[in-house]
């Protein structure tokens, strides 16, 4: 789900470009953002200009063009997504990037937070922080969900990590927090303060809090955006409280402000493989980034090799990663002066935009060892082929058969070892269709496997020859129909002197009574009974000349206290006291020493239309013993 | 110099000394908005200085009677290489017309460098380009030869910065070509342009002179790498920057852990490039250079001590980073070795083995004569603890399980070393990465094994140290991370299964699979699917959709990881009919779904061309399979 959105937007002339008569060099059309090189005197053929192509192109050069990108069309194209992946789950981020000036603050703050008179010209984050507000308003009123934000802002200077919200706690404590990484957090700054907020006028306030905290903290007077990023941290946790277990999710969404991107080094800042600017580097110093750029081309070139490239990370790089190599929908705005006099900057923003995709370093996944699965393959194929060649020369009415036997041959060897050995991930799923019809459990205890029932059911113990397994059926309330197979009995016997309606089963209430049909043979304990006869717990019941079926009841107050806890879970043994369950819940244990691995389920009925049956069967039932 | 009484000359020199410090000491203290004030303070003075030299210069020229009639050249811009020899032609360097050219062109050239620094670059190139002017009228030689290149470095940088790099190469190549010849030719120790405005006591000494004599070079070298390097010839960048650690290193003008890591990186570049004689020798001098640095200080040292502390995480964490550069060293070469030896499954090919032992003899003598050509870093004290270093593991392609193992095992070594540092608490991804190089490094020695039994255990290691961290990981953060460890795992689960039947096979050649080796094989094949299939759920949606279009990055493992998940469904082993239909089928629906996928999105096609042919076969086929098994189940009913 990791996907980059790279925009770039063009701001109006300022003052001083102005003032400078500078040309506008950008163009944009539809999602494409044009740069004319502006001409040296007598160099007109050089003006060439270069097309960038991006997810959203802004221009916002001129309010009155009907082109016009207003902030509320950006939070409309960029902040729901944001907003979206957020209450969805994802992480989210937005990057900022551009020259000093270029409208990065304004674009994601807006002209000032605290004179924000002209309410349409709020930026990105106060706008994500309305609306995530109003969502959870939203939401709260109508869902069982609890939500939960926290904030955080911090600063990274020369690689140092200040928090912004946090009063500085001695002045000679300057010493910077480190940035770490857990295995279940993720990436986090140590002893970084955390604030609950409830409402977007708390947000705000600390919004101003951190950036004057920002202004202050700097030397110089408002430069402080020049040479330090700032990253905005919306903590965002949903808990679903009708859930059981309680569901929750955290999305943590950064806001990023970066340093001007002339005082950066891009591929320093965000760890890319770019900057193709043409500018030397003059202090032996930077002699590691050329051999890192030199080692990073190699390794773009040959895709196979993997090497390690040191000091790539900054903190910034690190703090992001959940963002760049993590489930998260990572934004990028590259801001833009449209004046000539920019050229140079604006270019290598552009450049750096247009490959904004490459800068998450998203590792790939590479896959090794498929040739020899394809070496297989091939030959199976070849021979899938062959037989059915040799198999169709044979006569085409009987090319199954054919292709039966020399499969066979080859099979046999393998299979004639296998007997009994089975795939329980695939028999695991066909159970748990059974089991989540909630009525059945089944638990192992011991080398037995107990079926927990909590309705009342019946088990055949009979000597039903064409089935190998054990069957269970329950008796949901109401009527349930009993007889040999044809098209209104709920439970079809097996076995001579079974009529097609052979006898009904009430179930009211737990209290189970066996009808039986005229001219039908039905023994309970055995007795003949031809009347209407409650069943008791235990009872052996004979239907027909073989059919045998054993009554199981558990009691009402089990029931009552089961009903009343809801249903459990399919996964949590129902009762855990055996003695307990023997008397009141009833129970088939299979005890199977050989097969007790290869218990095999298969759902034959699961249609709910119907009272409701289920058979449960047992591959290797002959030596079944029913507790 | 004559008519300059002593006093103006001292003046000047006072004029010059505080340029040079307004320059380079006051401008690290101006305000952030007045930034350049002290550096137009000095091109003041600057100008001065140029104005009284220029005074001087015209007296001295009526005494001399028309010198300056020399003067009226062509004004054509002089661009090097269209005069064919600097070392032949014009005014002695030591003569008084050419000590007075090398004299105004160091004010020249000062301005210039001045006029850059605070971005006035057409200015800035002007006096730069005054300064190439004057020099032109002048043969290289001791006394100016150390201008002549610091010009040209000056404009090389600027025309660079204007993305006219053939300009600047051509300045560049002109220097260095300079500083060749005159150290042949000449070679004593050339002045400094700050000794034209010093007073004869404070010369600099012959040493002195050469040290930055030689560090004005090695800029030339430098910034050469980088203009091959914006010129796309990386081979050449990477020779000069190799080229400039060496001089950093011979002329002792280095930090250790600086260019320790320096050099690794380099080591890094050449691995790409295969030349792993050249790699070697970068790391075992890194490893020997980061030695320099200094012992790393004990923990209780760095809890008593702040400054101790930070050194102590300093050290260790470069010295990790070494490790790791050495780790991806071994890896590279053993898997590059693999693909020399393996034939088209990926088995060791011993025709191709013997082939390559017998052309080895060859090599060796290569690497020998390589090694005497090739640049070597040291000085004489460090040179033979870096060979030291180099002898103890191979640059040749390992042939056998004995070389094969000596790499790894210097892998192993080093990823022992880099996991020390790099824990999983606190440097998640760096810890897993440094997992994953083991594995491949288990992974790559495994090929030359040739005992099954052990081939198995070594891929039964990998499992072990990923699977654990692969289940552990917080599926949002470490997404990617976690698909790797996923595929990885399949496949090694795959493998294993794969080594288990052959086994099987070899033992006991006659009869059938016993029970054991049955269920062993479906459990390593339902591993190697679940995890297949794990990977394949992590695309899905919050709501658990599976995406209608798969990303360009995931389109190849998704595609290839339903192709294997139906190949290891139709190979699980089973007796019961039920299953094997039911196995039979979730292949078939995945063989079906690459097909389709293929056809609603032909460019897919194109990344997996093999798989997507195979997959319509048994598409085709499979079917018949089903229907078989089918006919005999009813039948057996």
């Amino acid at each position: 789900m990791t996907s980059v959105r790279v925009a770039v937007r063009v701001r109006p002339l300022n003052k001083r470009e102005k003032q400078l008569s500078s040309k506008v060099i950008i163009h944009m059309k539809e999602k494409t953002t044009t740069i004319q090189k502006p001409t040296v005197r007598g160099d007109e053929l050089k003006g060439a200009g270069k097309t960038f192509s991006y997810d959203f192109s802004y221009d916002s050069f001129d309010r009155r063009s009907p082109t016009f990108a207003s902030q509320e069309k950006i939070f409309r194209d960029l902040g729901f997504e944001v907003l979206k992946a957020g209450f969805e789950g994802y992480n989210a981020c937005v990057i900022a990037y551009g020259q000093t000036g270029s409208g990065k603050s304004y674009t994601m703050m807006g002209p000032s937070v605290r004179s924000s008179i002209n309410l349409h010209d709020k930026g990105l984050i106060p706008r994500i922080c309305e609306g995530l507000f109003w969502e959870i308003s939203h939401r709260s009123k109508s869902d069982a969900v609890m939500f939960h934000t926290e904030v955080s802002y911090l600063e990274i200077c020369n690689e140092r990590v200040q928090d912004l919200l946090k009063k500085r706690a001695s002045p000679t404590d300057d010493g910077g927090l480190s940035v770490r990484e857990h295995p279940r957090h993720g990436p986090y700054v140590e002893n970084l303060s955390k604030h609950l907020v409830q409402s977007y006028s708390e947000v705000e306030g600390l919004i101003i809090l951190g950036n004057a905290k920002r202004t202050t903290a700097s030397r110089g007077v408002n430069d402080f955006s020049k040479r330090s990023h700032a990253i905005f941290t919306i903590m965002f946790t949903q808990v679903w409280c009708d859930a059981e277990p309680l569901y929750e999710t955290v999305s943590k969404i950064h806001l990023v402000d970066l340093a001007g991107s002339e005082k950066v080094d891009p591929t320093r800042t965000v760890g890319g493989r770019l900057k193709e600017s043409a500018d030397i580097n003059k202090s032996l110093v930077t002699l590691g980034h050329v051999i890192s750029a030199l080692a990073d081309l190699g390794a773009g070139v040959s895709t196979t090799k993997q090497i390690f490239i040191p000091y790539r990370d900054s903190v910034l790089t690190w703090l992001l990663k959940d963002s760049l190599g993590g489930n998260s929908k990572t934004t990028m705005i590259a801001t833009i002066s449209p004046a000539d006099v920019n050229y140079m900057e604006t270019l290598n923003t552009l450049r750096f935009a247009s490959q904004a995709k490459n800068i998450v370093n998203s590792p790939t996944v590479n896959d090794n060892g498929s040739m020899k699965v394809m070496r297989e393959l091939q030959s199976e194929v070849t021979r899938l082929n062959q037989l059915l060649k040799e198999a169709t020369q044979v006569g085409h009415e009987v090319p199954l058969s054919s292709v039966d036997v020399k499969e066979e041959l080859n099979e046999t060897k393998s299979l004639q070892a296998v007997a009994l050995t089975k795939n329980r991930s695939s028999t695991w799923r066909e159970t748990l269709n059974i089991l989540q019809e909630e009525t059945v459990t089944l638990r192992k205890e011991g080398s037995g496997v107990v079926l927990d029932c909590c309705l009342p059911h019946l088990i055949g113990v009979g000597e039903d020859l064409q089935s190998t397994g054990i069957a269970l059926y329950y008796l949901k309330e109401g009527r349930t129909i009993i007889g040999k197979a044809s098209c209104t009995q709920d439970i079809v016997l097996h076995g001579p002197g079974l009529l097609s309606v052979h006898c009904v089963l009430e179930n009211i209430a737990g209290t189970v009574t066996l009808f039986p049909q005229d001219g039908a043979l039905c023994l309970v304990n055995g007795s003949v009974v031809t009347d209407p006869c409650q069943l008791t717990q235990g009872a052996i019941i004979q239907l027909g000349k073989g059919a045998t079926l054993w009554f199981n009841q558990p009691t009402a107050s089990q029931l009552r206290l089961k009903y009343q806890s809801g249903l459990p879970s399919v996964f949590s043994p129902s009762v855990t006291d055996s003695s307990n369950s023997t008397e009141n819940l009833s129970k088939a244990m299979v005890q199977n020493r050989w097969y007790k691995d290869a218990i095999k389920l298969t759902a034959l009925v699961a249609d709910e239309c119907k009272p409701g049956l289920a058979k449960i069967l047992t591959s290797a039932g002959s030596a079944t013993n029913v507790n | 110099m004559a008519s300059f009484n002593s006093n103006e000359w001292r003046a000047i020199c006072d004029k010059f000394t505080n340029a040079q410090n307004l320059t380079e000491i006051e401008s690290r203290n101006d305000p952030e908005n007045d930034p350049f004030r002290s550096k137009y303070k000095a091109r003041e003075l600057l100008r001065e200085i140029y104005c009284s030299l220029k005074n001087f210069e015209a007296g001295e020229g009526e005494e001399e009677g028309g010198g300056e009639s020399g003067d009226q050249r062509p004004t054509e811009q002089p661009v090097d290489g269209q005069r064919e020899d600097l070392f032949g032609q014009g005014f002695s360097g030591d003569s008084p017309a050419g000590l007075r050219a090398a004299k105004l062109g160091a004010v020249e050239y000062y301005l210039g460098v001045n006029h850059v620094d605070t971005e006035e670059l057409p200015a800035g190139q002007e006096h730069l380009m005054n300064c190439m002017k004057l020099l032109e009228r002048c043969r290289v030689s001791s006394p100016n030869v150390s201008l002549f290149i610091h010009v040209r470095n000056q404009l090389g940088i600027l025309w660079a910065g204007r993305d006219e790099t053939e300009t600047a190469q051509g300045f560049l190549e002109t220097a260095e070509s300079i500083y060749q010849r005159y150290m042949k030719e000449d070679g004593s120790p050339p002045t400094d342009m700050t000794e034209y405005f010093a007073a004869e006591e404070s010369l600099l000494t012959h040493q002195e002179r050469i040290k930055r004599f030689e560090l004005a070079y090695t800029h030339t070298m430098y910034y050469l790498a980088q203009v091959y390097k914006n010129l796309g010839q990386t081979e050449r960048a990477a020779t000069y920057c190799h080229t400039t650690l060496q001089r950093q290193l011979q002329l002792n003008q280095f930090t250790p852990m600086e260019w320790a890591l320096n050099a690794a990186t380099l080591s890094q570049y050449y691995i790409t490039k295969g030349r792993y004689m050249e790699g070697r020798h970068c790391l075992s001098a890194a490893t020997v250079i980061s030695d320099l640095a200094g012992e790393v200080p004990s923990e209780a040292a760095a809890q008593e001590n702040e400054a101790e502390s930070e050194r102590r995480e300093h050290l260790r964490q470069k010295r990790a980073e070494i490790a790791r550069c050495w780790i991806k060293y071994c890896l590279n070469l053993l898997q590059d070795a693999k693909k020399q030896l393996e034939d088209n499954i990926g088995e060791l090919d011993t025709d191709r083995q013997e082939e390559l032992k017998r052309a080895r003899r060859r090599e060796e003598e290569e690497e020998e004569k390589g090694r005497k050509s090739a640049l070597l870093f040291g000085s004489e004290d460090t040179f033979d603890s870096i060979a030291s270093i180099e002898e103890k593991v191979m640059c040749l392609f390992p042939l056998d399980f004995t070389e094969a193992r000596s790499v790894f095992l210097v892998g192993q070594n080093h990823v022992t070393q880099a996991k020390d540092y790099f824990q999983m608490d606190g440097y998640v991804t760096d810890h897993i990465e440094i997992l994953q190089d083991h594995s491949a490094l288990f992974r790559s020695l495994a090929f030359f094994e040739e005992d099954l039994e052990r081939r198995c255990k070594m891929h039964k290691r990998r499992v072990d140290m990923l699977e654990p961290i692969c289940n552990d990981l917080n599926a949002q953060y470490y997404l990617m991370i976690r698909r790797q460890l996923m595929f990885e795992l399949a496949e090694t689960y795959n493998e294993m299964m794969d080594l288990k039947l052959a086994l099987a096979n070899r033992q006991a050649d006659t009869q059938s699979l016993d029970n054991h080796t049955i269920k062993k094989f479906n459990h390593l094949c339902s591993a190697s699917a679940k995890y297949f299939q794990m990977f394949l759920d992590s695309l899905c949606s919050p709501e658990g959709k599976f995406p209608e279009r798969l990303e360009e990055e995931v389109l190849r493992p998704a595609l290839v990881a339903r192709f294997r998940v139906a190949r290891l469904h139709s190979r699980l082993i089973s007796t019961s009919p039920t299953v094997q239909l039911d196995n039979l089928n979730k292949s078939l629906e995945n063989y079906k779904y690459v097909v389709q996928y293929c056809e609603a999105n032909p460019e897919a096609g194109a990344t997996v061309e093999t798989e997507l042919e195979l997959s319509k076969e048994m598409a085709g086929l499979l079917p018949l399979k089903i229907n078989r098994l089918k006919a005999r189940m009813a039948s057996n009913n």
